[in-house]
């Protein structure tokens, strides 16, 4: 650990040298492996998040698609399945258990490989510093770590679907005693141990970037950058790293006491059992302690896939309706609340676990009041669009679809979130609809509306606008094809997990439906492809990209198209304003970047320069004083 | 439409996609020039499109909840006291989220619409508007207010204690089935726990047989429960965590092995009401697992019957004793013959699955 600490100040040591005269540096000092491989540039770890990203996601969704075979046509066998999975899949048609596996694979992979590590680390890591105006992360060699611990983490729990016994099968939840006992399923095997490492070193390598992604946030900030001019998108990912700081290692915890349940035979999570024609000698143990200590990440860990998804968003909607986001202020205290309120809701997952009922009464209370952040970050969103300047772009399609999910997605929460209301809708799949429209669906969204947005300053290229537009209907239309029907199914009772829903009969007249969200999931995931074509060719054919494509305001556009190690070649510009001074009356051009004094902005023919605005070039002024006086 | 169709269908809508795709691959790579969408306005194009989508989208929501209504259990009337309040509640919670649902999706879509971008117009700089805020802040606190105050006092009544009288049954499960016991004419069930399951001699529950109280408890396959009585049911697990749920109930709670947990609802519609009221002869109530638990877990089916009182009574008194059928199991005439008569014997069938297994 020491050592890497004084790696770590060397890296931090080197970037301050880099300082300000910096024309030529990075490219020369590393050969192949330091620029490309084990680079400390937080560009190129924020490509490498990126690419492990898109791989690990086309796993996980593609998994999802076989199970969805499954789920619809149980009778149907089908030569894929077979050819695939081989032993798993006999006659064509999925195991049992192997069904559980692949659906507790994909959840894993979604929420943390794709949606966390895939989410936050790319855009992490490319947008702070270069938004806040800073050469690199704090610590670039930490930053690297991040990363490797990310990719051993994803290369060991790919692993762990080759393993005899099959990958772990109890739930992305893995709630013990499921999980702690061999004997209880195949999944609970070497698969289950796999995925306990595997998942130890992606808190390690959450942790790594976190700690990162705050202490750059709060120490390297150019001048004038004060935390009221940040951009949504870093408050975002700062408040996102602070939720991950704090909760994953809990997580850590309860998945180091469940290896020891596992592995030395300790009784925390497990007491009188009977299984498989044996008793086992735990006692005392409670598998309710493992929920509690699961769902205080697992709560906080929904709110660190949507928040950047959300910050990302912020930031598109207000560049692509060429209006400033409303009540910036606002959307900040929204996400501080709901970053907050996060740590304080865990036990809205488990009413009906056997927890005590009064905790119930006050987990209800916290949780209905992360709809009222909610509620002001939708009505915000409505507000900035209108009377604006809309230009359908493809970054702005997917962050008005984000807002469309997170609303239709968001308002089931008000049900879930009721503990009365849960007892019937607990594990069905209304959740499931919940929580794929609010954080699965919105999050992916806010993932594609920051490619195609910071594509051109990621590779220098634009990516293909009509690809996109084709991909963005396709996709939008699925998912509401995909996860709407869901709400009807988890109304008519239809349990989640479920191999097959023949066994009841108040379940099995759904199967038409699930016949139909099938085809839909089936459509949604082949639209993917178009992404994939766009997003990798448009790396080496695109039309190059123009300095600033989206006439945005943010700093990162004052960077050379393809900005080198250290990524402004000369001084790093000083900040004047907040970043969201789009179609500002009298102002000539309708943005205004932030890092342009006020001595220099050209108004517009005739305007009253002297009357309207205020005295120029004091770089501490706020920009609310400005639209007082507006007002 | 069965299994075959509708993958016909989809492979109709993917190969309209691959042709659509692959078309405009070929206009972007090769025909630049004679491109036929080149002088489309992209703004106006998919600003159209997203007020079909909402169009659409209204319509096919409306649309399917009319069609899938009928299925919707939790829209038909709960067939428990505290399940009935339970839909009242779901029923204003309904309300409030599709009237909030639509009304945003209707502005969000109809402003990307209105206010798409066209040359020589400028936004309006409209950064803040704090009397807004303060609108949208305080009137969903109010109503989650209410929504909160509403669900405190209707989850505490059903969280609390059983009534006094109430009939007694405690559901056990493992994988993958459940195992109903009552305890019996003296209404106290007897001393079980894991260390005495001894499955080659049928006892899977685990009675101490040293308890007396346990000798007239029966070990059943369905619940039966009378019709307008309180029942308080119990719920064990021997294995891993599973879920006791009674969807026409809106009954549901977690198995936890270690810790027995306990749900009580009162019955109010029977079996064969509501037999007459799906006009399905073959209808019964089920109970399911719905708590991950293991390849069988979408097998855990468990019929419940919901009958009159004198129906009630003289089911239970046909009932033998499980310590009675484990003596003759057990006893001197271990054989096949021993068979005791009548339901019961539908307790020796399950002992000798037991025993299979």
């Amino acid at each position: 650990m020491s050592d890497a600490t004084s790696h770590a100040t060397t890296g931090a040591g080197t970037l301050s040298a880099v300082g300000h005269h910096d024309d030529h540096h990075g490219h020369h000092h590393g050969n192949f492996w330091t620029t490309y491989v084990f680079s400390t540039d937080h560009k190129v770890i924020a490509k490498q998040f990126l690419i492990t990203g898109i791989i690990m996601a086309i796993i996980g969704i593609g998994m999802s698609t076989l199970f969805r075979l499954q789920l619809a046509f149980p009778d149907t066998s089908f030569a894929i399945l077979e050819a695939l999975l081989g032993k798993w899949a006999p006659d064509g048609k999925l195991d049992p258990n192997f069904y559980l596996s692949l659906v507790t694979m994909h959840g894993t992979f979604m929420v943390f490989f794709v949606l966390t590590a895939g989410l936050s680390g790319t855009f992490s890591n490319f947008l702070i510093p270069l938004q806040i105006g800073a050469r690199d992360m704090a610590s670039g060699f930490m930053n690297m770590l991040s990363y490797w611990f990310f990719f051993a983490s994803s290369v060991i729990m790919v692993s762990s679907l080759f393993v005899e016994t099959g990958p772990a099968g109890g739930g992305w939840t893995i709630y013990p005693p499921l999980s702690a006992l061999p004997q209880a399923m195949p999944g609970s095997g070497m698969g289950m141990t796999l995925w306990l490492v595997a998942m130890t070193l992606f808190i390690a390598s959450s942790l790594l970037g976190s700690i990162n992604y705050i202490t750059t946030v709060m120490n390297l900030r150019t001048q004038g950058m004060t935390f009221d001019r940040l951009p949504l998108t870093i408050w975002a990912f700062f408040l996102t790293a602070v939720i991950g700081v704090l909760s994953f290692p809990v997580l850590f915890s309860a998945a180091l006491l469940l290896m020891f349940d596992r592995l030395l035979g300790t009784s925390f999570y497990l007491s009188d059992i009977f299984i498989g024609g044996e008793l086992l000698h735990y006692q005392g143990g409670s598998p309710i302690l493992f929920q509690h200590l699961f769902w205080f990440l697992g709560h906080p860990e929904v709110y660190i896939v949507l928040l950047p998804a959300l910050g990302i968003s912020s930031e598109v909607i207000s560049v692509h309706a060429r209006k400033p986001i409303f009540g910036y202020k606002a959307m900040i205290g929204s996400m501080v609340g709901i970053a907050f309120l996060s740590f304080i809701v865990w036990a809205h997952h488990m009413f009906v676990t056997g927890m005590n009922p009064f905790l119930g009464t006050v987990f209800m209370l916290f949780t209905l009041v992360i709809a009222v952040p909610s509620a002001i970050k939708a009505f915000n969103y409505i507000t900035t669009l209108w009377k604006g300047n809309i230009r359908f772009t493809p970054p702005m399609l997917f962050a008005i679809g984000l807002v469309s999910l997170f609303i239709t997605g968001g308002i089931t929460g008000i049900f879930l979130g009721n503990a009365a209301l849960d007892i019937p809708l607990h594990d069905t799949y209304f959740v499931t609809a919940h929580f794929h429209l609010v954080m699965g669906s919105a999050s992916a969204f806010g993932l594609f509306a920051g490619v195609y947005h910071w594509f051109p300053k990621m590779f220098g290229r634009m990516m293909n606008k009509r690809l996109g537009y084709i991909h963005f209907w396709l996709t939008f239309t699925s998912l509401y094809l995909v996860f709407f029907p869901m709400h009807f199914m988890g109304l008519g009772g239809v349990a989640r997990h479920y191999w097959s829903q023949s066994a009841f009969t108040f379940m099995e007249v759904f199967m038409p439906l699930q016949g139909f969200i099938t085809i839909a999931a089936i459509i949604g995931f082949f639209g993917q492809f178009i992404f994939l074509y766009n997003f990798f060719s448009s790396i080496f054919i695109g039309k190059k990209a123009s300095l600033n494509p989206w006439q945005a305001n943010t700093l990162e556009w004052t960077t050379p198209r393809v900005p080198g190690h250290g990524n402004w070649p000369g001084d790093i510009p000083h900040v004047y304003r907040w970043p969201y001074d789009y179609s500002k009356p009298g102002v000539k051009e309708d943005y205004l970047p932030q890092h342009i004094p006020d001595a220099e902005i050209e108004y517009e023919e005739g305007f009253p320069k002297p009357a309207t605005m205020p005295t120029p070039a004091t770089p501490a002024q706020k920009p609310e004083v400005k639209e007082e006086a507006e007002d | 439409m069965d299994g075959t169709t509708l993958i016909s269908v989809a492979q109709v809508f993917l190969g309209i996609i691959l042709l659509l795709v692959s078309l405009n691959l070929y206009l972007i790579l090769r025909l630049k020039e004679i491109d036929p969408f080149g002088s489309w306005n992209p703004n106006k194009i998919n600003a159209g499109l997203f007020m079909v989508f909402l169009v659409g989208g209204l319509i096919a929501a409306y649309a399917s909840t009319q069609a899938w209504s009928e299925h919707l259990i939790f829209f038909q009337p709960a067939v428990s006291e505290h399940g009935l309040e339970i839909d009242r509640m779901m029923r204003n919670t309904m309300g409030i989220a599709l009237f909030v649902t639509v009304l945003t999706n209707i502005l969000l879509f109809y402003y990307a619409w209105r206010y798409q971008a066209k040359p020589g117009r400028k936004a309006l700089y409209y950064p803040h508007n704090n009397r807004l805020e303060v609108v949208w802040t305080v009137v969903p606190a109010v109503v989650l207010t209410l929504l909160v105050f509403d669900g405190v006092g209707v989850w505490h009544n059903i969280m609390d204690e059983a009534p006094e009288d109430s009939i007694q049954i405690e559901v056990n499960g493992k994988q993958f089935d459940w195992t109903v016991r009552y305890p019996g004419a003296d209404m106290e069930y007897g001393e079980t726990h894991v260390s005495f399951i001894d499955e080659i001699s049928t006892n899977t529950l685990g009675f101490n047989f040293e308890d007396k109280r346990g000798h007239d408890d029966l070990v059943v396959r369905e619940i039966h429960v009378p019709v307008n009585k309180d029942v308080n049911m119990t719920i064990r697990s021997r294995d891993v965590l599973h879920s006791a749920t009674l969807a026409h109930f809106r009954v549901k709670m977690d198995a936890v092995p270690g810790m027995p947990t306990s749900f009580h609802f009162k019955p109010l519609v029977t079996t064969a009401e509501m037999r007459q009221r799906t006009g399905n002869p073959d209808f019964n109530y089920e109970m399911s697992c719905q708590q991950i638990c293991g390849g069988g877990h979408w097998n855990m089916r468990l019929v419940v019957v919901v009958e009159s009182e004198a129906e009630y009574n003289a089911w239970i008194a046909q009932q033998q004793p499980f310590y009675a059928q484990w003596q003759e199991m057990n006893g001197a005439n271990n054989t096949a013959e021993a068979q005791p008569e009548g339901a019961s014997s539908d307790a020796v069938a399950i002992a000798s699955i037991a025993t299979a297994q």
